[in-house]
């Protein structure tokens, strides 16, 4: 049994969005200390770990662990209904295991959409020791993937201790999208050692898209050809961080 | 001048002879092949004995151990990578004992009689190939949905349905549940049948049209009909080129990542 109000709804639908750009059936863990969701996608090359503390919201009543598993596109429909400023309440009818989404403001809405079986797949977190530490404000490195995307669909990430270079080579174009230490979009670079990692850009342009909803500066981490964990800093407590497989170059 | 030699063969030792032998290969990490009379005791997540017989023991170079009967493909002890072993010659028998922890498991393979003892250093870069087997294919769909039809979004595979698995769960382009069978080989009625059962069992939870499609290399004889009957559709996909998607998407899965052995 759990009740949740977020007083604003885009939030939840924010949130909603970067879930959705890899799981399309979400299983959240309610807790008595708040929210957790931790998922792979279906080709298993993205993970995604989510958490929301118990103080985001408005209100939230859950008196022990649930798990709770819906489509997550579904419920992104409802929530579109939502306009500003509205408020949102999530609560899990126990006889019908429905959910029911109650949207109120100018008026008042109550959908109820049904709940699916939960995963009991634990995901772990991925074990990397990481070289490169990275931040960027999430709408400059938006801007470079979109470049990067021009022509290729991958990329590949290089990091010394000056900058940050994306490197991208596709059948008939290249191109080179150079990240300065200090500069506006590149705010900070810690490099151990000199590294470079490929990744797809779909993944990488979908994460960063909807994620960039939710935060101003990501914090991405990698290694050479170890995976990224990419960290984007809420606005209000709450984490959400992408690790994505890398593309291992053959010749 | 033994220790240099790609391989150490003895036929007929003495227990002393092949402890000695099979002490080396431990040491240098060979892969190590001892024929003789043993009874092996097992202590771990169960316990058993196996009374003495002829048998063929293994123990390769990264530490897995098999022990072979003189029939059939599987071995009749066997412990994964990682073991140690240590080799002890008695009075009037040799014992070769691994143990591994985590989970701690003890075996015990104790010669009465060593026929032969070959120890081995082998060396083995080369790739398994194998063309695509039927979860390769589930792999390339996944990865490239677009041979199944553009604008197909898989929402998961190997979905637990009552009567057993569908094995690719999405969505096509109109918003659709589209549920995949796969076949590597020519799909028969079986898999007609199959498919059908899935459906009928997610009708109802659906709660949005719902199309089969299965997918093989070809159709059987006189399948396409029942396919149609049933309302469900084919889509040709040839194992080869699944296994062609998977060779050129070089992306790695973040599960090897999740243990830290990767390095």
């Amino acid at each position: 049994m759990f009740k949740l109000k977020v007083s604003d709804a885009k939030l939840l639908r924010d949130m909603a969005t970067a879930i959705s750009i890899l799981v399309d059936e979400a299983t959240f863990k309610i807790e008595p200390d708040g929210m957790k969701l931790r998922a792979m996608d279906p080709s298993r090359v993205a993970m995604i770990d989510f958490e929301w503390p118990k103080t985001i919201f408005e209100e939230y009543e859950c008196a022990e662990p649930t798990k709770m598993c819906i489509n997550i596109s579904e419920l992104l429909k409802l929530l579109r209904r939502a306009g500003k400023d509205e408020a949102v309440e999530l609560s899990l009818d126990e006889k019908t295991g429905r959910l029911q989404v109650k949207i109120t403001g100018k008026y008042n809405r109550n959908f109820t959409m049904p709940t699916l079986e939960a995963s009991e797949e634990e995901v772990p977190t991925p074990k990397i020791n990481f070289n490169v530490k990275a931040k960027t404000t999430t709408q400059g490195l938006s801007q470079a993937i979109e470049d990067a995307q021009l022509v290729s669909d991958h990329v590949r990430i290089e990091a010394d201790s000056e900058k940050l270079i994306l490197n991208a080579s596709g059948d008939l174009m290249g191109a080179t999208i150079t990240l300065q230490k200090g500069s506006d979009t590149l705010l900070d670079l810690e490099a151990k050692e000199n590294s470079k990692a490929t990744f797809s850009l779909s993944y990488l342009t979908e994460i960063i898209k909807a994620a960039s909803a939710t935060s101003d500066i990501a914090t991405l981490e990698f290694s050479t050809d170890m995976p990224i964990r990419i960290d984007f800093q809420q606005t209000k407590e709450g984490k959400l961080t992408f690790f994505l497989a890398p593309r291992i170059e053959t010749e | 001048m033994q220790e240099q030699d790609k391989q150490t063969v003895l036929t007929n030792p003495t227990l002393a002879q092949a402890a000695e032998v099979i002490g080396k290969a431990f040491v240098q990490r060979r892969t190590l092949i001892v024929a003789g009379k043993c009874h092996v005791h097992y202590t771990g997540r169960a316990t058993s004995t196996l009374e003495l017989g002829e048998r063929l023991l293994i123990i390769k170079a990264d530490g897995a151990l098999l022990v072979h009967r003189p029939v059939g493909y599987e071995p009749v002890n066997w412990q994964p990578a990682g073991s140690v072993f240590h080799v002890q010659s008695k009075a009037d028998s040799l014992e070769v004992h691994g143990v591994k922890q985590k989970p701690r498991e003890s075996v015990r393979v104790t010669f009465s009689e060593v026929f032969m003892v070959s120890s081995l250093s082998l060396e083995d870069a080369g790739e398994f190939l194998l063309y695509a087997s039927e979860e390769d294919m589930h792999r390339a769909i996944l990865l490239k949905p677009s041979l199944l039809e553009p604008g197909f979004k898989p929402i998961s595979y190997e979905k637990k349905v009552e009567p057993g698995f569908v094995d690719v769960y999405g969505e096509d382009k109109n918003g659709r549940l589209v549920v995949v069978e796969v076949k590597r080989k020519t799909a028969g009625k079986e898999a007609v049948l199959q498919l059908a059962k899935y459906i009928d069992a997610i009708k109802d939870k659906a709660g949005r049209e719902l199309r089969g499609v299965l997918v093989a290399p070809s159709l059987g004889k006189d399948v396409q009909r029942l396919l149609v009957t049933m309302g469900l559709e084919f889509k040709a996909l040839d194992p080869k080129k699944c296994a062609e998607v998977l060779k050129k998407a070089e992306t790695t899965k973040l599960e090897s990542f999740f243990d830290g052995n990767h390095c």
